[in-house]
């Protein structure tokens, strides 16, 4: 029996999506501290082939998530130095880590491309896998990455405005010279939160080749890294908007191919081109207006503290 | 100050140095009496298309006395491929091998600069004094692959999951439908493009968008069969190989039969021309039962499915050409008068679906 088309999209949107959350919340969390990271594209990529490497090495995914968030978050630190210690401008060191991202990953992904792999084992709820048309769908039948993605998101949302810790990072994020002033530690905040956005960036990288494509290929993200970006616009830097975002685009991305499959008349390369054409119209709806609480103090670095 | 900067840009020489070794192409080989360059889109550990010219030149530098094989892997399709080229003929290769359709211009340029140099294209076009193009027809052979699909269904629709729709591509989903078609009035194929050759989080989302459209037998014509064959096997599908016939490992139910390349054959005549001095470029395309091979079963076919397959194998072997009029497009317009056909030669300029294909082109 065929899906309908609600059900395929949804299942769809959440698998290409969740990878698309996990970058997002990751890149909120530190864009919230002030500083841009336009690397994330390499940060997924490191995430990715890490992941990929390690269980394809050891026979064991979770090994692999754990290296893959450990390695992006590492990257992560790397290009905090660079930006926060020695002040470098924040956006040439980003794009800096994209290319440093695609190199150090096709070089450790070379070595275990065309392994095979079984991947992170999935798991449906027993009383959900006898409905019969959730059965012969891969609806709610995740892997423990997809099954915590929102309550993570969720998670991050109530650190971000509902923790000590939080309000001193937005603060930082809106004018660290008050919150300078006021006793906290950009540099020292900032600092934490790099590795938490990386491991979370690392995350979704590891899902996409543990998970979706159960294999590794060059530049396998295929600019989702960037469409993160535009989601953190998108979402508002609010992380509980980000899960609408990611089954947005996750969506899109799915749209295409499901509208494909169904047969209908429209050319394949006009599909292809919607997710993109999504993340265009959303910046240009809400990229510009002033009421829409970007961190003020993006991408700006603070020469006060050090 | 000046220390500092010197160091510095010492260290950057170094490591541009370095990146520069670490990145020369690998080789591998006796005492070359002829070097061959071969340039790959992909990675030749992907179970599919680049393992197969691997797995050739390698038989071919065992083989034949003398022979030395340099690779590059990950070439991108674009200029960039020029100087990939030039830097194997520096090395001193004398046949170079650019096994992906988008090489086609940046190896013909190189190869008017370099008339001393022989080329094999693995594409179409015309040949030329030291530039031969050839490429194995999977096309006909597809047909015995649809006999197998259109047997095997139980629901009447197959998948197939396209890289990018060049005539190649057309032409074997178009020959997948025609053989499903004969065993199977009622198959229907549903095609869908990802838009590359690799794009593997496209492929996963592909088969699983056939998957829930009902289609219970899946194949494909993109560089990596493994991504597209695991997700159908994860949930419960068929799947038909393409590329290399090492995929079956990927699939142990669920796969029925596939196609693979065996170029060993065919490049162990080209390397011992190029050492005669004798090679002339040429077009040569070969079909089943040359440079295409039939993989083996699967545990769940059913002997007369096999017979039926083989059958049809052997027909297409023997010259059946199912491309063969009168045929219409799946838009309802004569694309073969009666009796015209599609060559070989021709078959990279085929650019419409045939009736009982669903999707568009357009």
């Amino acid at each position: 029996m065929t899906t309908p088309l609600v059900a395929g999209l949804l299942a769809g949107a959440i698998l290409s999506g969740t990878s698309l959350l996990y970058a997002t919340l990751g890149e909120t969390l530190v864009e919230r501290s002030g500083i841009v990271n336009l690397g994330l594209e390499g940060l997924l990529l490191i995430g990715a082939s890490v992941g990929f490497a390690l269980t394809a090495a050891s026979g064991n995914p979770w090994l692999g998530v754990a290296g893959a968030a450990a390695a992006a978050a590492s990257a992560n630190l790397l290009f905090g130095w660079l930006v926060v210690t020695r002040k470098a401008n924040q956006l040439a060191t980003g794009l800096g880590l994209m290319f440093f991202g695609f190199g150090v990953s096709a070089l450790i992904g070379s070595r275990y491309t065309g392994a095979v792999i079984s991947g992170l084992p999935r798991w449906r709820p027993a009383w959900l896998g006898d409905v019969a048309w959730i059965k012969s769908t891969t609806l709610f039948n995740y892997d423990l990455l997809t099954w915590l993605a929102v309550p993570v998101a969720c998670l991050a949302w109530w650190v971000l405005f509902e923790t000590r810790w939080g309000l001193g990072l937005r603060a930082v994020g809106e004018n660290p010279a008050a919150a300078f002033a006021a006793g906290r530690d950009p540099a020292a905040l900032q600092y934490q939160v790099l590795p938490l956005g990386g491991a979370l960036a690392g995350l979704a990288g590891a899902h996409l080749s543990l998970a979706v494509t159960l294999t590794w290929s060059e530049y396998m993200t295929g600019g989702r890294g960037f469409i993160a970006i535009a989601l953190v616009i998108f979402s508002k830097w609010n992380p509980l908007w980000a899960i609408a975002g990611a089954l947005l685009f996750g969506g899109a991305e799915a749209l295409q191919l499901q509208l494909q499959a169904r047969g209908t008349g429209i050319s394949p390369f006009f599909l292809d081109m919607v997710p993109y054409l999504l993340t265009l119209l959303v910046l240009l709806a809400w990229g510009g207006s002033r009421r829409l609480a970007a961190p003020a103090s993006l991408g700006r670095t603070f020469y006060g503290s050090s | 100050m000046r220390l500092k900067i010197a160091a510095l840009s010492g260290a950057f020489v170094l490591a541009g140095v370095l990146a520069g070794l670490l990145a020369a192409p690998v080789a591998f080989g006796q005492t070359p009496g002829l070097i061959i360059g071969a340039v790959y889109v992909g990675s030749v550990n992907d179970y599919g298309y680049n393992r197969s010219f691997h797995d050739a030149l390698a038989q071919v530098a065992r083989d034949l006395p003398g022979v030395k094989v340099i690779e590059a892997e990950n070439v991108p399709e674009s200029a960039a491929a020029e100087s990939v080229l030039e830097n194997m003929i520096q090395q001193g290769a004398k046949l170079v091998v650019p096994t992906s359709f988008g090489y086609a211009d940046a190896s013909r340029r190189v190869a008017r600069r370099h008339r001393d140099v022989a080329f094999e294209f693995a594409g179409d076009g015309d040949p030329e004094r030291n530039f031969g193009v050839f490429f194995g027809s999977t096309q006909r052979a597809m047909y015995a692959m649809g006999v197998a699909a259109g047997k095997m269904t139980k629901t009447n629709k197959l998948g197939f999951v396209l890289g990018v729709p060049i005539g190649y591509s057309l032409g074997n989903v178009n020959g997948f439908e025609l053989g499903a078609k004969s065993v199977n009035p009622k198959a229907k194929t549903v095609a869908v493009v990802t838009g590359g050759w690799s794009d593997k989080a496209k492929e996963a989302a592909a088969a699983n968008a056939l998957l829930d459209q009902g289609c219970d037998v899946v194949s494909m014509h993109v560089d990596s069969p493994a991504t597209i064959i695991q997700a159908v096997e994860a949930r419960g599908g068929m799947s038909i190989g393409f590329q290399s016939i090492e995929a079956r490992a990927l699939a142990p139910k669920g796969w029925i039969t596939g196609l693979g390349f065996n170029w060993a054959p065919f490049f162990t005549q080209i390397a011992k021309d190029v050492m005669a001095g004798k090679f002339s470029g040429q077009a040569i395309y070969r079909g089943l039962g040359d440079m295409v091979v039939i993989a083996p079963f699967g545990p769940s076919v059913p002997p007369d499915v096999q017979t039926a397959v083989k059958k049809a194998g052997d027909e297409v072997a023997g010259g059946f050409n199912p491309f063969t009029g009168p045929l219409n497009d799946n838009e309802g317009r004569p694309q073969l008068p009666p009796g015209g056909t599609v060559g070989l030669d021709q078959m990279g300029r085929m650019n419409w679906y045939v009736d009982g294909v669903i999707g568009t082109l357009r």
